[in-house]
């Protein structure tokens, strides 16, 4: 954007067509403030409005909203966007391509909680980041607030990176963020991932994929994955193997372990993931193929991802 | 066959199998088996085959214990191959099927699932 300032309310029109600022709150005064002006709006404009905020904000939202919130869509963030790879195609996306072509989408997304674990973290500040990409010349705007009084610092930095607009603590304005540099985040947050002592590894090859899938499900069954999440565990292992086999250089390995109450899968190979958009975006029904790694996005607690020009790893978390 | 912390090795891989066979009475097929890399070819040419009939097609699925995003896709491409108002009915699907066809093709009317 080229503009200095872009206010959310809607009062004046926005620069460009995607609109992205980070809110930055301390208290539950300032987070009102922030946000139930932007709903309202966006449904007197009527815009199709959204809300994707942990659970206790999501309450305090609707509770000022009064009867206004039967007109917007709530979500519980850590529930639809416990993944952070799933919120573009599974929560925003979702909400706003079905929308009346043209038509201004509003939403509120808040990925990032001070209950987000250090393994999250990363996932979370790319996801920020890749909006951007995903939404470039939509009409839509996107607020993101931020617990500016309980996240740390380099959390709120990443923020002003992942987002061209900021508005400050008590600020009505969003303001032109001079550390805008979203391929920055995701280049930065593309860490190599810590090595899993003790799992099950298994060599893939076209001949072997479905051994392979067998003995992973296996597996994860033992470390008390059941029913449904063991289906999508058998799925995500098919998809990343397969992958590997046909984009990753013929081979792969798979390995399983149990890490702190969740079952993770990760395939490795030789190739390298080039569209920092896979798996974010919604399949098109005419569209073949490439829904692989969105379904990997759609069914895990969490996606990291990392690739480099040697090889890639994909590691999935199902919570057990 | 896996150890921990070390790769397996000298695993036999059976070769996953995936058969088709007519269906007495009605247009389509029953499958059994599993749908991956290897069987897709197989898959999707039944499919490809059936939905040529000039009505709507069955496919049994009881004995097919496992579809990957690739297989359910072929199915979708089937379906959107099928005329007006013809649909693909499948019996007893894997339940997992049934899900990655909800969460990826959403839109998707023309498939009709019986438990």
């Amino acid at each position: 954007m080229s503009a200095a300032t872009a206010p959310p309310s809607g009062t004046t029109p926005p620069a460009g067509p995607f609109v992205h600022p980070a809110l930055f709150y301390r208290d539950e005064d300032e987070y009102l403030a922030g946000t139930v002006p932007f709903v309202r709006a966006g449904l007197a404009a009527g815009e199709p409005v959204a809300v994707a905020v942990p659970g206790k904000r999501l309450a305090l939202l609707r509770d000022a909203l009064g009867t206004e919130a039967d007109r917007v869509r709530l979500l519980d963030m850590r529930e639809a966007g416990r993944n952070p790879g799933r919120i573009i195609p599974g929560v925003l996306r979702a909400f706003a391509d079905p929308q009346e072509p043209g038509r201004r989408v509003r939403i509120i997304g808040e990925p990032v909680w001070a209950g987000r674990s250090a393994t999250e973290y990363p996932a979370c500040a790319q996801h920020e980041a890749l909006i951007n990409a995903a939404f470039e010349g939509r009409a839509a705007t996107i607020l993101c607030p931020y617990d500016a009084r309980d996240l740390a610092a380099y959390v709120l930095a990443d923020a002003r990176a992942t987002h061209p607009t900021v508005i400050a603590a008590g600020d009505s304005e969003a303001r032109h963020s001079d550390s805008y540099d979203p391929f920055g985040v995701v280049a930065r947050y593309n860490e190599p991932l810590p090595p899993a002592p003790g799992a099950l590894a298994l060599p893939v090859v076209a001949a072997s994929l479905s051994t392979a899938r067998h003995t992973a499900t296996a597996e994860a069954a033992r470390l008390g994955l059941t029913g449904v999440r063991l289906d999508d565990f058998a799925l995500v292992v098919a998809e990343l193997a397969t992958n590997s086999v046909v984009h990753g250089g013929g081979s792969g390995t798979l390995r399983v372990w149990a890490e702190d109450g969740h079952v993770v899968c990760e395939v490795s190979d030789a190739g390298r993931l080039d569209d920092p958009l896979a798996g974010r975006r919604p399949a098109a029904r005419a569209q073949r193929g490439g829904r692989g790694l969105l379904l990997v996005n759609l069914v895990c607690d969490l996606v990291r991802t990392h690739t480099a020009p040697h090889g890639t790893t994909v590691r999935g978390w199902f919570a057990a | 066959m896996g150890k921990r912390g070390e790769l397996s090795s000298g695993a036999v891989d059976a070769p996953p199998r995936l058969s088709v066979s007519p269906l007495a009475g009605r247009s389509g097929v029953r499958m059994a088996g599993e749908v991956g890399l290897s069987t897709l070819p197989a898959w999707r040419q039944a499919l490809e085959q059936v939905v040529r009939e000039d009505e709507d097609v069955y496919l049994e699925l009881s004995s097919v214990t496992f579809v990957d995003v690739a297989g359910a896709g072929a199915l979708a491409d089937a379906a959107g191959r099928l005329t007006e108002g013809r649909r693909l009915v499948l019996h007893r699907p894997p339940a997992a099927l049934r899900r990655v066809l909800e969460m990826l093709w959403p839109d998707l009317t023309e498939i009709e699932v019986c438990a």
